[in-house]
């Protein structure tokens, strides 16, 4: 088993390797006193999370620990596990590039492949290139579940915690697993549309759970979002026969996020183009503070949206802390505001 | 170009403006050959080169107050592969050490708050904040700057820069190239060196496009040599500090590293140091130090506090404690060996992507260990910058790391290169106090 932290990484070669990835978002809620020993006050409470939880024992089950790069604090937190910390898991950390473009994919493709041979070293195996391949087509059919999960979010028979529930399992379950899951939701058809003042949210995670809850007793509704445990890891279908370079293509070209840099319009397109196809009456900015890659682009989006006539919400949380009265108060203004 | 328009030009930036910085330069020369102006009690007079630097520093922001009328202009992040825009003929701003100025003369945080004004964070990096709220604003101690007509983003020094210059490209419409580094965790692949390479060799059409000429190999190849060598005598003037008592200083270094940052493919830069050089062995030949009695010597990591180096040397001085070495300014320097002058593509790749910031926290703490030595150090100040995460996640580890493995004090100081926000005097006092106590000073 390998922990795996936010945000992009290739699943299907770690299921190559026999090798069940299980995501680490934090977790919310842990100490974090044995992260504190290492890090400064100032990173997010994903990243001191997510070390405290390992150090006290949270991730001794995993053999694998595989450490994205995604922003600063993450490259960081790779580097001190490699050079200082040396947990009893061996440290993957993978470079993701920030553009689009074909040298993106033909170096991610190369780190791929350079990820192959470290799993390779450490598990003794050697997957051929079909096994690969049959795994990434496995991946790729449980990612059109999850895509087609977002495309029907407003009309399926869940609440909000339930559906959040449901498309979250990804990050632990078996792509296989999912797919069974999500089918048979998938499988119980179409419900009217729940009432409630329809919203897009984006951030990095929906932590405390109960928000959705919350938000929904409020006469809110989660329509689509862009979240980085989410909408913004609707993969795509890849077209390479190269197996390397499709696990690429996929990553690459999935929906925008500031971590994997691109253009600030794309990313305003595609919100203004979640709202308009989800028929959305608002926008809430659901951040984790001191996530600078959240941060940066927010005064830009909300300027446009407001232009556009979309009207938003900023809110940042700590992924320690319950949801406050004070973020309900806001949220429940807001949605008096827009409905 | 029209006429008119370099005319306008050639008569401010050449021949008023150069004219008038000279003067200031000999005025500031003359001043300081009488020693008794220099109001300190622990600190030895500034070198003497410090005119030449606000002379330098002046005529390249003069510059850029009337660069659109001349050149084509780029904004850069401090740690991209220059050389080719400086062949074509490109004038290029360093938002960074713009912010830095800002910061120098107290006016980061009211520029700055323009941008928290408009929605941007106090968590963000207060270069950012500083930059983006001269854009904003218009505001700026040094006249004004010009309008960029392309971006280069380098993430060798963070992800940050990215994610500022996604915002810049966005609202002054503006083409911005990325040059990805991928960083380097233990070993560098090749992969990632050829990725560097193709990124530079694509970003190069691009920039030839908006530049309206095309690159000549030659040109690039003085560029990087005059660079080479800038670097160089960059390297030997800040390792002369070995000496003791150290005749320069980190806060010297912070001020005068301002042309190999900026101006480091020129040839007055290479004279520029060459004449420091001078200077400073001049100083080892007379056993001035940069305080009047050298006790302790210390490392400086990260960043300057740039609001409060006076401040700092003076409260350190008064104890007779010194800070003679810097990961940071030691990083404009250390790369030189990687730079070839005849494959300058290639060595473009390989030394961008082995930057410092770019390469893992045992690497720092190696540098680290390797400048306690060579610069006989008693400790060492590891300034936790907040708006440096690249910069300063590890050294809890790296402290730890130094007084245990090479038994030398090291102190963590809380603090924000250019947000005095979040720098408190009083408790920095009481911090520094007791470390020195530790010195045993």
């Amino acid at each position: 088993m390998a922990a795996v932290l936010p945000i992009h990484y290739p699943r299907s070669l770690l299921r190559a390797f026999d090798i069940l990835p299980v995501e680490v978002w934090g977790p919310p809620r842990v100490s974090t006193d044995y992260g504190a020993a290492h890090l400064q006050p100032y990173l997010c409470s994903i990243v001191h999370n997510a070390l405290s939880f390992l150090l006290s024992g949270g991730l001794d089950i995993t053999e694998v620990l595989v450490v994205p790069h995604a922003c600063d604090s993450l490259q960081g937190l790779g580097s001190i596990l490699l050079d200082f910390i040396s947990p009893k898991q061996a440290v993957l950390p993978v470079y993701l590039p920030r553009g689009t473009r074909e040298s993106d994919i033909a170096f991610f493709a190369q780190e791929l492949r350079s990820v192959y041979d470290r799993l390779q070293a450490l598990t003794g195996r050697s997957p051929t290139e079909g096994e690969l391949m049959d795994c990434i087509e496995r991946e790729e059919a449980a990612d059109l579940l999850l895509i087609q999960l977002h495309r029907c979010h407003k009309t399926l028979p869940l609440t909000d915690f339930a559906f959040y529930r449901l498309v979250r399992s990804r990050e632990y379950l078996p792509a296989e697993q999912f797919a069974t899951l999500a089918q048979e939701v998938l499988a119980r058809g179409e419900a009217l549309s729940p009432d409630g003042i329809p919203l897009v949210i984006s951030g990095i995670l929906p932590e405390p759970m109960s928000l959705l809850d919350a938000l929904q007793g409020m006469g809110g509704r989660i329509v689509a979002d862009d979240l980085a445990c989410c909408g913004r890891r609707l993969y795509p279908p890849g077209e390479s026969d190269d197996p390397f370079r499709r696990m690429a293509e996929r990553i690459i070209h999935a929906p925008p996020d500031p971590t994997r840099g691109g253009l600030l319009s794309a990313r305003l397109n595609h919100l203004l183009g979640l709202v308009e196809a989800n028929e959305a009456k608002g926008l809430v900015f659901y951040l984790v503070k001191f996530c600078e890659p959240e941060l940066f682009d927010l005064p830009d989006l909300r300027q446009e949206l407001r232009q556009a006539g979309i009207p938003s919400l900023t809110i940042e949380v700590d992924v320690n802390n319950p949801v406050s009265q004070g973020v309900l108060n806001r949220l429940e203004a807001f949605l008096e505001m827009i409905g | 170009m029209s006429l008119c328009r370099e005319l306008r030009y050639h008569w401010y930036v050449n021949l008023l403006g150069r004219t008038g910085l000279r003067v200031r330069r000999w005025q500031a020369t003359w001043q300081a050959k009488s020693s008794s102006r220099w109001k300190s009690e622990v600190l030895t007079p500034p070198l003497k080169i410090s005119a030449w630097t606000k002379e330098l520093i002046g005529r390249h922001y003069l510059k850029g107050n009337y660069a659109n009328l001349h050149n084509k202009v780029t904004w850069v992040t401090s740690g991209a592969p220059v050389e080719f825009l400086q062949a074509l003929g490109f004038y290029i701003l360093y938002p960074e050490n713009h912010a830095a100025v800002c910061g120098t003369v107290r006016l980061a945080e009211e520029i700055a708050s323009q941008a928290e004004n408009a929605g941007f964070s106090q968590d963000i990096c207060s270069y950012a904040r500083t930059d983006l709220g001269t854009v904003i604003s218009g505001k700026t101690p040094v006249g004004r700057l010009p309008r960029p007509d392309l971006l280069v983003a380098c993430t060798n020094i963070c992800q940050t820069v990215l994610l500022w210059y996604r915002v810049l490209s966005h609202r002054l419409d503006v083409p911005l190239i990325l040059i990805d580094t991928p960083f380097i965790y233990s070993q560098v692949t090749d992969h990632a060196v050829e990725f560097v390479k193709r990124q530079i060799e694509e970003a190069i059409p691009t920039a030839e496009k908006v530049a309206g000429k095309s690159l000549k190999m030659y040109k690039l190849e003085e560029v990087a040599k005059l660079g080479l060598q800038a670097s160089e005598l960059w390297l030997e003037v800040i390792e002369r500090a070995q000496h003791r008592p150290a005749p320069i200083s980190v806060f010297d270094q912070f001020i005068h590293m301002a042309p190999i940052v900026e101006m480091r493919g020129n040839p007055g830069t290479v004279d520029f140091y060459a004449a420091m050089l001078r200077e400073v062995d001049e100083r080892i030949a007379q056993g001035i130090g940069v305080i009047k009695e050298e006790k302790k010597r210390l490392l400086w990591d990260n960043l300057p506090i740039w609001y409060r180096l006076r401040f700092l040397a003076e409260f350190l001085g008064r104890r007779g404690v010194a800070v003679v070495a810097s990961t940071y300014t030691n990083a404009w320097g250390e790369l030189s060996r990687l730079i070839e002058v005849s494959r300058p593509i290639e060595s473009m790749a390989r030394t961008y992507i082995f930057i410092i910031l770019n390469r893992g926290t045992g690497d720092k703490l190696s540098v680290m260990k390797r400048m306690v030595e060579d610069f006989h150090l008693d400790g060492a100040i590891l300034h936790s910058d907040r708006s440096c995460k690249s910069y300063s996640i590890g050294q809890l580890d790296q402290r730890d790391r130094l007084m245990r493995e090479v038994g030398v004090p090291a102190l963590l100081l809380e603090a924000d290169h250019n947000a005095p926000r979040a720098f408190s005097e009083e408790q920095v006092s009481n911090r520094l106090a007791a470390f020195v106590e530790m010195l045993g000073v």
